[in-house]
């Protein structure tokens, strides 16, 4: 509407066109009637241009979001792969300089289709060497009349010899290099792929792109932190856990918690980056960097943190958790109920909702947030993959929403944000970025201090507890001193949270006295089985696959056991309660 | 009752004389606009000609009968019955307020025992038909005057208060806003839309203080930035934005993409069938599916501005603008142009009733072409 008050009369030039009947009854209708008319068609005028206005704009927002804005996949599709011949790029391997990525020369077929003489005559002589080629297609293509059309990529020696002897002319070989990962899938969501042309499409391969191709030239190869033997246990134990509780995924994540180096990150269902298309897509998905999940309890670890550090409580306090809190439609309830007061320590080890929430709302909503953001919960982290997700975290932030981001719902994250997240609890306050790049021997990382070392202390003891005699128990890896915490979240769904769709996870740190290493393990949608009794929470099936692959690589990364019962297990043992806090100053 | 004598030609016509005069391009079009509705349905179902797609066929059918069929009744009983018409949906709104079908979370549904109606859906035809008849019968120097706007604002106000309180707001808006347009074209001066413009703008901040609850204010502002909230109310935007933008040029390819057919989009087969054109056909699709709207507001202008008679040439642009604001509305919504309200893409979502009220409407529209020379005296029973 355009309130823009006219004065009247109406003007006459304006019923010229409109005027629809010309004759001697027109004459008759002046005045009044003539003066509708033309107004009417004035108006219908004005109208129409509106509306013509709306479908410009509504056309203008099509292409915008269409062609400007998320269409880069299509129209990178319209622009196909050049052919000049690519540098070789480099090499990648692992942090012991184990070959992770590298190429092989092989040849490919082509053909100058106008020096090919009888196309039908020679599809069906390549046909009998490569009989994957469909003959109709490729007749088409000697027949094109064109200077270049390939025909085959990557062809073996003997299948080169073979088509050189058809001797056919107008077909040629071009040398071109294959990208192969020794490996297989083994590190498939990290190392990515590669198009037929070799470019990085995913993963580091993506990420590094122009770095290989420079590197390449350099004969330099690119190192990652990553530790192969440490993936291989990773990936076995995250397979054999998904399998034995029919899970749809599942994903890992092995960091120095000193460094942010990241020696090993799996996410199941994976692909093998040799044949990428052979995969279902949705087996490229990468739980663990793009992923972002509400993960549940392990987060109460960060609420202790905020709550013991800014000294909203202390290991002495309690919070009453005998009935569930009910704040307008939610309920907060806890899965183990206690029906009773709930000392700090006793919140974390029974992981209680309530509790936590409690404590959460003492700490208050700006507090929360802030912690959290120094955390890197609620920024992107900067990991290098493509595939980095960025939390999503609740708008407007309420007081609801600060009791259950504390016990881990409502604010979604990836595993690497909550890994690197944990390393900073236990590792004495620092925030070190997550990274896949091997830090030169001697190089120390930058890390922002995100709570004091004294908090820090505390949270180890108490992580030491909750495997020792909560919920964490099934994690004990004999010997190595596991502290860590269970998450049992549930997944959303169209209409809320789906009661049996769970997410299940545990974050361990070990030797938990000086954490030197975190390992993050995440079940999806894992099945209650009968050795389980039929549960399916966090305790049940990511705690024991924690203490497994903990088990595994503890000896690898050269990690000592210590006699349990010896002073270092006393040390990280002197738990909660009143006066404890003195005896760990050694910490 | 009193006819004008005939002045042009086609004023009364056998039955197959009208059947021949009907705009048999404007029909083919329409069919051609609920054809993309089908393939966009049996796209929905994952190749499944059920459960949407048959019936939708069907509902087209049957409404297509009955748009054929109003075309050809002579358009002096639509304006002899145009006030009762309105009564009787005024009154199955109220019935509605009082004895209706409460269906996800909203009051809109009366059950006659055979079928559910929604009286929403008729007022938007019988609206059109009050105001027409009314301006029809109401000389320009009187339409200025501001004492024959009180019956007009009642009529425009009693059933958007009512749908309001269903609550329905994108129906209201459709109502508000056609009813706006036909009092423009009706020739209302237009210094009193300036005013009412105005008003609505002051009251913006007082009902953004007093009357609006938190949830909605959340929605607003939702819309206003949709990352905000992305798992909660930015939700359905965000992933119709997504699956926009992963179109791209020519789309995916029928029955390929991937936002949709995951059930990323919730409700894809209703109000969000157009991202699910976007996401397959891409950028091409689109301006097609909006080139034939185009082409029906047009056309349907064009057959406004032909008629001699000035009930049909109100009744033609008030069904017109309702059918464009349906477009409007919808497609701006999807592309996160307006907030989110619920008016489905028409003649393509799947929805028996609101197809049947635009069916019936192009069926009036069809019916003022038919009757283009027909005129009709100015005030039949006007008092004064």
């Amino acid at each position: 509407m355009t309130g823009r008050p006219t004065k009247r009369p109406v003007r006459p030039a304006a019923g010229q066109r409109a005027v629809p009947v010309p004759g001697k009854t027109m004459i008759r209708l002046e005045g009044t009637a003539a003066r509708t008319m033309r107004l009417g068609h004035g108006r219908l005028l004005a109208v129409a241009l509106m509306f013509g206005i709306g479908f410009c704009v509504l056309a203008g927002r099509l292409v915008e979001l269409t062609v400007v804005r998320g269409g880069d996949g299509a129209v990178a599709n319209l622009v196909p792969g050049t052919i000049a011949a690519r540098p070789e790029r480099a090499d990648i391997v692992d942090r012991h300089g184990l070959l992770l990525a590298t190429n092989l020369s092989t040849a490919s077929l082509y053909a100058d289709a106008r020096e090919v003489l009888d196309a039908n005559r020679a599809a069906r002589r390549l046909a009998k060497v490569l009989p994957e080629l469909s003959l109709a297609a490729t007749a088409e293509k000697l027949r094109s009349d064109k200077a270049f059309v390939w025909l085959k990529r990557n062809l073996t020696p003997a299948l080169q010899d073979r088509i050189h002897r058809l001797g056919i002319p107008g077909l040629y070989f071009r040398e071109e290099q294959r990208r192969l990962y020794p490996h297989g899938a083994l590190a498939a969501h990290v190392l990515g792929f590669t198009d037929v042309d070799g470019n990085g499409i995913a993963g580091v391969e993506k990420f590094f792109d122009e770095e290989l191709l420079r590197r390449g030239h350099a004969g330099a190869p690119l190192q990652l932190s990553l530790d192969i033997r440490v993936q291989h246990a990773l990936r076995d134990e995250l397979g054999a856990a998904m399998a034995k509780f029919s899970a749809v995924g599942a994903a890992g994540l092995v960091m120095n918690a000193n460094t942010g180096e990241v020696l090993g990150l799996a996410s199941l269902p994976d692909f093998d980056p040799n044949h990428p298309g052979a995969s279902p897509v949705t087996s490229r998905f990468n739980r663990t960097s793009l992923g972002v999940y509400e993960l549940g309890s392990v987060f109460k670890v960060f609420t202790l943190a905020m709550a013991l550090d800014s000294g909203t409580t202390n290991l002495s306090g309690s919070y009453d958790a005998s009935k569930p809190i009910r704040v307008s439609r939610f309920t907060i309830r806890d899965d183990h109920p206690k029906k009773r007061r709930l000392s700090v320590p006793e919140i974390l080890i029974y992981s209680s909702n309530i509790g936590a929430a409690k404590m959460a709302l003492d700490v208050g909503g700006k507090t929360q947030r802030a912690y959290l953001g120094r955390f890197g919960m609620l920024r992107r982290p900067a990991l290098e993959l493509p595939e980095v997700g960025a939390p999503l975290s609740p708008s407007p932030w309420r007081d609801i929403n600060t009791m259950t981001v504390a016990f881990g719902h409502g604010l979604a994250v990836s595993p690497v944000q909550l890994t690197s997240g944990f390393a900073a609890a236990v590792n004495g306050g620092l925030l070190l970025p997550a990274t896949l790049i091997r830090h030169q021997p001697g190089q120390r990382g930058l890390g922002v201090r995100v709570i004091g070392e004294r908090t820090s202390g505390q949270l180890r003891r108490l992580l030491r507890a909750v495997v020792e005699k909560g919920t964490g128990g099934k994690a004990e890896a004999p010997g190595y001193l596991v502290g860590g915490k269970t998450g049992t979240a549930e997944k959303a769904g169209v209409r809320g949270y789906r009661r049996r769709a769970l997410i299940s996870s545990f974050v361990a740190a070990f030797p938990i006295n000086a954490p030197a290493y975190v390992v993050y393990v995440m079940i999806d949608e894992p099945k209650g089985i009968k050795e389980t009794y039929g549960f399916a929470a966090a305790g049940w099936n990511a705690a024991p696959a924690a203490g497994q692959v903990i088990q595994r690589i503890a000896p690898i990364l050269g990690v000592r056991p210590v006699h349990l019962g010896g002073p270092a297990k006393r040390q990280a043992m002197a738990v909660p309660g009143q006066g404890g806090e003195r005896k760990v100053a050694a910490n | 009752m009193a006819i004008g004598g005939p002045i042009g030609r086609r004023v009364d016509l056998t039955l197959t004389q009208k059947l021949l005069e009907i705009n048999w391009l404007l029909v083919l079009v329409i069919m051609l606009i609920a054809a993309v509705g089908f393939a966009m349905l049996y796209s929905a179902a994952n190749g499944q000609i059920d459960p949407w797609a048959s019936r939708q066929m069907i509902r087209f059918a049957a409404g297509l009968a009955l748009m054929l069929g109003i075309a050809v009744i002579d358009i002096r009983s639509w304006l002899r019955h145009a006030y009762l018409i309105y009564a009787a949906a005024l009154l199955l709104l109220v019935a509605v307020e009082l004895l209706g079908v409460v269906g996800m979370g909203a009051r809109r549904w009366v059950d006659l025992g055979l079928f559910q109606l929604q009286p929403s859906e008729v007022m938007k035809i019988a609206l059109v038909l009050a105001l027409a008849r009314y301006y029809h019968g109401l000389p320009l120097e009187e339409v200025e005057r501001k004492r024959w706007l009180i019956v007009p604002l009642v009529m425009i106000a009693a059933p958007v208060a009512l749908v309001m309180r269903q609550p329905d707001l994108g129906t209201a808006i459709l109502l508000l806003a056609t009813a706006t347009a036909m009092l423009l074209l009706a020739g209302v001066r237009l210094w009193k839309f300036g005013v009412a413009l105005g008003a609505i703008i002051l009251a913006i901040p007082l009902a953004w203080r007093f009357l609006l609850h938190g949830y909605q204010k959340d929605r607003v502002l939702t819309y206003l930035d949709p990352e905000r909230d992305p798992l909660g109310a930015g939700y359905h935007i965000m992933q119709s934005k997504i699956a926009l933008g992963s179109g791209g040029l020519f789309g995916k390819g029928f029955m390929q993409g991937t936002q949709s057919h995951l059930s990323f989009l919730p409700e894809r087969q209703t109000d969000f069938i157009f991202t699910m054109l976007a996401e397959e056909f891409g950028l091409i699709g689109c301006l097609g599916l909006l080139s034939l709207y185009v082409f029906v507001i047009a056309y349907g202008y064009a057959i406004a501005a032909r008629a001699r008679n000035h009930f049909g040439r109100l009744l033609a642009t008030g069904v017109i603008t309702t059918f464009f604001l349906y477009v409007f509305i919808n497609m701006a919504m999807v592309m996160g142009l307006i907030p989110v309200v619920g008016v489905p893409l028409p003649l393509v979502s799947y929805g028996g009733t609101s197809m049947m009220s635009l069916l019936i409407g192009f069926g009036l529209v069809l019916s003022v072409y038919v009757h283009r020379d027909v005129t009709i005296p100015r005030r039949p029973n006007f008092p004064g």
